[in-house]
């Protein structure tokens, strides 16, 4: 943020603070217990843990003995911090502010983030109360908002069956990535036909309201990972009744973050040029640790939100 | 809420124009005058006329929900938006193309390419594990092998008479290139219906054309 005097940049500090302030009472009480997520991390660490995040555009130091980042993503941080010493039978509720620090080719970008993690949950109803927080935090701030829900299990359960090399899984996602329908078809009729084919082929059509998506998809190929992820979308969309022209689907939702493995929530608010609310379940980034903790959590952008306030 | 298209200036906007009227949208744009912002009162559509090349620009930053753009300035771009629908205009192909007979592809040394697109053209060559030097000019791309300055040049192909008058041929072709509907992420999720409105459109415009 740049500001021309000093009467604009203390307003922008103050509206920040309050607005900070506000959802930090929010969660607090909701029972979420707050942390300070450390600024710099181990950069082999780091790119062990999560190689998806770009390289290039992490903010390197060097000390006398170590390679260090500022941290681009302060969930890989925390998982990083507590998974070591895990417990079997913790569960945290845990909210943090913090600033992220990426390489934008011009120079660095500082970000303010809030987020929220839910690690060991024993609940069965996790997805549905982190989506109705994501929802609330939303409402207060706009009644013009928009959340979108995918699920990952079912496009990698999709995408499993049709067994394809490396160059084409990522070919692939790249168009889906871009919604390119005609091109997606065309490249997967260049490719030996198999029968869940015929689903990914349109899976940029398997959005709207769930009753929109399931409509489309009698009679058609499903495997195990794919069921799994609708029967948790639809347990969603039973829980959430009451919003649901607040909500889309997407089964085509396709994340820069490599470790999701479920539920992934986007939020939005009209007017915005960038989502406000992002996250999703990531059990199996803990995996690497030895042991499956269940874990989901969301950011927010709070520069953006304050923007829209 | 009111759909802003940008639409590009020039042939390839004059074609969207044509193609966006006879599907019954765009009856208030007046290409012959000045003016760049049309408004659609009935449909509630805005439309902005722009330089072809920023588009995408309006497009990504959200300015513009939807707009119009060749598929060669989107692959250079990288821009990030939708490519929800390619339309039966503005069709050529990029090709590599050099002097005539004198086709090279050198494996040891470094291919020099002259090109207005070198990100497509990196990412294209990089595919086939050929180094090269990119080059970027802004246009006659057909002299640069004439006069030394390349080996090769990337550009956009329609009917090849160009190259065929400076001497030069095609060596392969790259990609297929047409109009591209492009939106907004952000637009797409909160006016879907509308977008998916003008796609539907403008799918049964291409239709009636393929037919006829």
């Amino acid at each position: 943020m740049k500001f021309l005097n000093i009467e604009d940049e203390m307003k922008y500090f103050q509206k920040m603070f309050l607005l900070r302030r506000e959802i930090e009472n929010f969660l607090f009480n909701e029972g979420f217990m707050n942390i300070e997520p450390s600024i710099f991390e181990g950069y082999d660490e780091f790119t062990t843990i999560n190689s998806r995040i770009d390289q290039k555009s992490m903010v390197k130091i060097l000390d006398s003995r170590d390679i260090l980042i500022l941290s681009p993503d302060i969930t890989t941080g925390i998982i990083n911090k507590f998974m070591p010493k895990w417990e079997s039978n913790l569960e945290l509720k845990i909210f943090y502010y913090g600033k992220t620090y990426k390489h934008n080719g011009t120079g660095i970008r500082e970000n303010r983030e809030m987020g929220v993690e839910i690690l060991g949950e024993k609940n069965k109803n996790t997805d549905q109360n982190t989506l109705s927080v994501a929802d609330r935090i939303l409402n207060k701030y706009s009644k013009n908002y928009l959340i979108e829900i995918g699920n990952s299990k079912f496009l990698k359960g999709l995408m499993e069956a049709c067994s394809f090399n490396r160059e084409d899984y990522s070919n692939i996602l790249d168009l889906i990535y871009v919604k390119n329908k005609q091109e997606l078809k065309e490249y997967l009729e260049k490719l030996p036909y198999k029968e869940p084919m015929d689903i990914l082929a349109n899976i940029l059509d398997l959005e709207g309201s769930y009753q929109e998506i399931t409509s489309q998809l009698e009679g058609q190929y499903l495997n195990d990972l794919m069921k799994e992820g609708l029967e948790e979308l639809e347990a969603v969309d039973s829980y959430m009744k009451d919003v649901t022209d607040k909500i889309i689907y997407d089964l085509s939702l396709v994340s820069e973050l490599s470790y999701y493995h479920g539920i992934i929530i986007r939020g939005y608010i009209e007017g915005s040029n960038k989502a406000i609310i992002k996250g999703g379940r990531y059990d199996s980034f803990t995996e690497q640790y030895g042991y499956k903790v269940p874990a989901i959590g969301f950011t927010i952008e709070l520069d953006e939100l304050l923007k829209r306030v | 809420m009111a759909l802003t298209i940008a639409i590009p200036k020039g042939r390839l906007g004059n074609q969207a124009i044509e193609m966006l009227k006879k599907a019954g949208v765009g009856e208030c744009i007046d290409e012959k005058s000045r003016k760049l912002v049309f408004k659609d009162k009935k449909r509630n559509i805005n439309f902005i006329l722009l330089k072809n090349s920023d588009v995408i620009t309006y497009v990504e930053n959200g300015v513009a929900d939807i707009g119009i753009s060749g598929k060669d300035m989107v692959m250079e771009s990288g821009g990030d938006i939708y490519q929800l629908y390619k339309m039966n205009i503005g069709k050529c192909k990029m090709s590599v193309a050099g002097i005539k007979g004198k086709k090279i592809f050198k494996d040891s040394t470094i291919l020099r390419v002259a090109t207005s697109f070198p990100e497509t053209a990196k990412r294209y060559f990089d595919s086939r594990g050929q180094k090269i030097k990119t080059i970027q000019l802004k246009g006659s791309i057909e002299l640069a092998p004439i006069l030394g300055l390349s080996d090769v040049i990337v550009d956009l192909v329609e009917t090849g008479n160009t190259l065929k008058a400076n001497g030069l041929e095609v060596f392969e072709d790259m990609y297929q290139i047409s109009a591209v509907l492009i939106s907004n992420k952000i637009s797409y999720k909160f006016k879907r219906k509308e977008i998916k409105e003008i796609i539907e459109l403008i799918r049964r415009e291409d239709e009636n054309g393929k037919s006829n």
